[in-house]
């Protein structure tokens, strides 16, 4: 539900932040990792960016998600790593973490699962040479100087 | 194509220095700070009143800022009970955030109060993602609203260490069976405590305010 504010403060982050350091070329996608326990539907802050990048300099841009997943550290006996899920096969509607440790049970620390940023951006570069865009931009032999001749 | 990668800060961990700035001023105040959330109806406001009477009967001061999209009159609910009162309005948001209650607290007689709940706007989906710098939370869930409400909200109970099952006096006549919200908040979150209130007749106010540390 609050999608949009999170689309937006994300787009005027990185709106800040490009005019700081601006980059070469066109910005394509701009991805971002979004931890599990963030609440939020992937769906809708796409869509929500799609709306609101129209008439900025990321117009067209599209957002790609990663899914961080939850990471605890518990205190007590050390444990470090994922957390245990209630799933599916008990009843419940998803996958859910549970925030206890699954060692010894006690009180956990959230390392990680909890973030929404901005870590990398795509660009397309205008200037860039047709040649120079990796194997499967390679051109084509020209066709008056068929592949024979160059043997 | 190129990809470059960005030092860009994460916005909700910005949320979360700003909450802190707000336990902070709390703690330096000497008030404790208890956020309260929940779906619409779930008797937030009535269980913060209970709270509130029997704190008040043993000496405590309390106040409370009624978080609504609109209006004041879970604000004047308060003030008429006799509370230190502010309305804080979102305009559109569906929950509070640590900035705006920032700016509340600001304006906020902090002097007058030992414990200040923070009423959350109507909403078990949202407030989960936005901490308010609060020292304790309260999640609110009443029967009437159905026996399966933690399963369908599974994330903000995962996360919030005191619920109370409230309405319990309405169970029967709706059918519900509060074990079973209890037996999912347990298996969700087993530090958590359940507990079941009646926030007209005052039925587990004590046990309440004991599980916020009050």
């Amino acid at each position: 539900m609050h999608e949009y504010s999170l689309a937006h403060a994300l787009l005027q982050g990185l709106l800040d932040h490009l005019e700081a350091e601006p980059v070469q070329g066109t910005i394509t996608q701009v991805q971002v990792r979004k931890g599990e326990l963030v609440i939020l539907s992937e769906e809708a802050l796409c869509e929500a960016w799609r709306i609101l990048v129209e008439g900025t300099p990321l117009a067209g841009s599209e957002l790609s998600l990663e899914r961080v997943p939850s990471r605890l550290s518990c205190a007590s006996c050390g444990y470090d790593g994922p957390a245990r899920y209630i799933g599916e096969e008990s009843g419940w509607h998803m996958a859910i973490p549970v925030l206890a440790c699954p060692r010894c049970g006690a009180r956990v620390e959230v390392l990680a699962g909890k973030e929404l940023a901005i870590v990398g951006l795509t660009l397309e570069m205008q200037d860039a040479p047709p040649s120079g865009a990796g194997p499967r931009a390679a051109p084509e032999p020209p066709a008056d100087k068929p592949e024979a001749e160059a043997h | 194509m190129h990809d470059i990668r960005v030092p860009f800060g994460d916005i909700l961990k910005r949320q979360l220095e700003l909450a802190e700035k707000n336990y902070q001023k709390l703690t330096d105040r000497n008030v404790r700070g208890i956020g309260v959330m929940g779906a619409i109806g779930s008797g937030k406001t009535s269980l913060i009143l209970a709270l509130a009477e029997r704190l008040r009967a043993r000496g405590a001061t309390v106040g409370a800022i009624a978080g609504d999209v609109a209006g004041g009159d879970d604000h004047k609910r308060f003030t008429s009970a006799g509370l230190v009162s502010a309305s804080l309005n979102t305009g559109d948001d569906c929950h509070l955030d640590a900035h705006r209650v920032g700016h509340a607290l600001e304006q906020f007689p902090l002097d007058k109060v030992g414990v200040l709940f923070i009423e959350n706007v109507g909403n078990l989906v949202c407030p989960a993602d936005f901490p308010l710098g609060t020292q304790a939370d309260l999640v609110v869930v009443s029967v009437t609203e159905g026996d399966d409400m933690v399963r369908k909200h599974p994330k903000i109970f995962t996360q919030t260490d005191v619920v109370a099952i409230n309405k319990i006096d309405l169970a029967e006549a709706v059918g519900v069976n509060p074990q079973t919200l209890v037996t999912d908040y347990r298996a969700l979150n087993p530090h958590g405590r359940a507990v079941l209130t009646d926030a007209r007749s005052g039925r587990g106010i004590d046990e309440l305010l004991s599980a916020l540390n009050l």
